[in-house]
């Protein structure tokens, strides 16, 4: 190899990536597979009047039900990926068969005589 | 090892795992491309995510290492493409011109050179990129980048000669 | 990939419909499963291949084409046994089954038998006349059987595109090679 080619081969040479960054990865992942927690219950109390008070349990209440329609479509995004990779695994078994059988028939074509 | 086997330890890949023992070749391949650690970051937590999406149907660690490589690529292409102003691109005909003194022990040649590939076209950059840092043979780089092998063959030849002449200015004999 | 699709394509059809049962005639599987020391087992009724092409990325090409394939499918069913010496099954235990799929309406179409490997696959198709119902392939080898059950319209063109897909490497490539280089410098 040239001195060229030597020289890119050190001037290219693979660096480290940032401090922690492994970490932020799997933190980003992590992230986007937990849904959101929905808010206390304590602000209840630093309201006053009635009517703020069932104002906050209204929102709270709508807030929970989101959060439930959240978590549920979450659990659904769980089911579905796996059900995904259930889908890939079964696509993929079959595929390296019908590999294997397409090997063979050029095996045969190959060796112009019949195997059975 | 049996097809049901590979295929039952390619779902009980290790995500955290492949992201350790990739991550220095991916945050690498898009950070001598687009010459910003930052931006390198970005692009290499994109595509591992894009893995994590993808881990179920990957076959095997050389597998998924070949799939990084190739995400890699493309996004860090795609990358440079919609932020002209963040990537550090160098243009060729702005590089600064050496001074004519002989260059061949030039502590600082490393840094030249990474330069100089940095002010390459995007294509024929990614194409240097793979082959020296790597040290991938032109039919991988021609699955990775999915361009035919003879524009590889094509794209590397006019590499040589553009990074030869340049180097050749400077005072060292390639 | 040719070479199949030609076989499997003297016998081209049309779309049809069909109902999707996991056939385990005799309890073959079952039995087996019962020595084997490894199983894979994916069952995929029609609803659950709907639910789960829903969640297929149709920017990933193997996603893609997976959504293509499964589209008109009822359901698919695969069963994969490992056994940890020749010997833990016989073609006697698979009686039951190749009596089922000697049913008129079973026709076998490949039955190759792999140099290389010593495995043997069988693929039958289901017909009700000249229209396709389904696809059954067995792959046997010592120490490993393999059963897929495809109920619904599989044409030729989607078994050739089962091929060659989803991170199966392709056949002129040895699959013991790695595929990359750039180890860390």
């Amino acid at each position: 190899m040239n001195r060229l080619e030597d020289e890119l081969k050190l001037a290219l040479r693979r660096v480290d990536p940032p401090e922690g960054f492994a970490e932020r990865v799997l933190a980003r992942v992590a992230s986007k597979e937990t849904p959101k927690a929905s808010p206390a219950h304590w602000w209840l109390h630093a309201f006053g009047s009635v009517q703020l008070r069932w104002a906050a349990v209204c929102a709270m209440c709508v807030s929970l039900a989101v959060s439930g329609a959240l978590y549920q479509r979450a659990a659904d995004r769980r089911r579905g990926e796996a059900a995904k990779e259930q889908l890939m695994l079964a696509l993929r078994i079959t595929g390296s068969k019908l590999q294997i059988a397409e090997q063979s028939l050029k095996e045969l074509d190959s060796s112009g005589r019949p195997e059975r | 090892m049996t097809i049901a086997a590979s295929v039952l330890a390619t779902t009980q890949l290790n995500f955290e795992d492949l992201v350790r023992e990739n991550q220095r070749m991916v945050f690498s391949i898009a950070y001598r491309f687009l010459r910003n650690a930052a931006a390198a970051e970005e692009v290499a937590q994109d595509v591992f995510l894009d893995l994590f999406k993808k881990l179920g149907s990957l076959e095997s660690r050389a597998h998924a290492s070949f799939w990084l490589r190739r995400v890699a690529c493309h996004r860090s292409i795609d990358y440079a493409r919609r932020n002209k102003t963040a990537a550090a691109e160098i243009s060729w005909d702005l590089l600064e011109e050496p001074s004519g003194q002989a260059l061949e022990n030039d502590p600082f040649l490393s840094r030249r050179l990474q330069q100089l590939v940095a002010g390459l076209p995007e294509k024929m950059r990614m194409v240097v990129i793979l082959r020296y840092q790597e040290d991938a043979q032109l039919e991988e780089i021609a699955d990775v980048m999915e361009i035919p092998l003879n524009t590889v063959k094509s794209t590397l030849h006019r590499a040589h000669a553009m990074l030869r002449a340049r180097v050749e200015t400077l005072g060292v004999r390639p | 990939m040719r070479r199949l699709g030609a076989v499997v394509g003297l016998l081209l059809a049309a779309q049809m419909t069909a109902t999707a049962q996991d056939l385990d005639p005799g309890g073959t599987i079952k039995k087996l499963a019962a020595r084997a020391s490894k199983t894979i087992d994916v069952n995929l009724d029609q609803s659950m291949l709907r639910f789960a092409s829903a969640f297929l990325d149709p920017k990933d090409p193997d996603q893609a084409q997976a959504k293509k394939i499964i589209a008109n499918m009822k359901g698919i069913y695969v069963h994969s046994l490992e056994f940890d010496k020749s010997g833990e099954y016989t073609e006697g235990d698979l009686s039951a089954l190749r009596d089922a799929l000697k049913q008129p309406e079973w026709s076998r179409i490949v039955n190759v038998r792999s140099k290389r490997d010593g495995e043997n696959v069988e693929i039958y198709f289901k017909k009700d006349g000249e229209k396709f119902e389904g696809l059954i392939l067995l792959a046997t080898e010592p120490t490993e059987f393999t059963f897929v059950d495809i109920a619904g319209p599989i044409t030729p063109e989607d078994v050739m595109r089962l091929g060659g897909h989803f991170g199966i490497p392709k056949v002129n490539i040895d699959q013991d090679s790695p595929t990359g280089k750039g180890q860390d410098k």
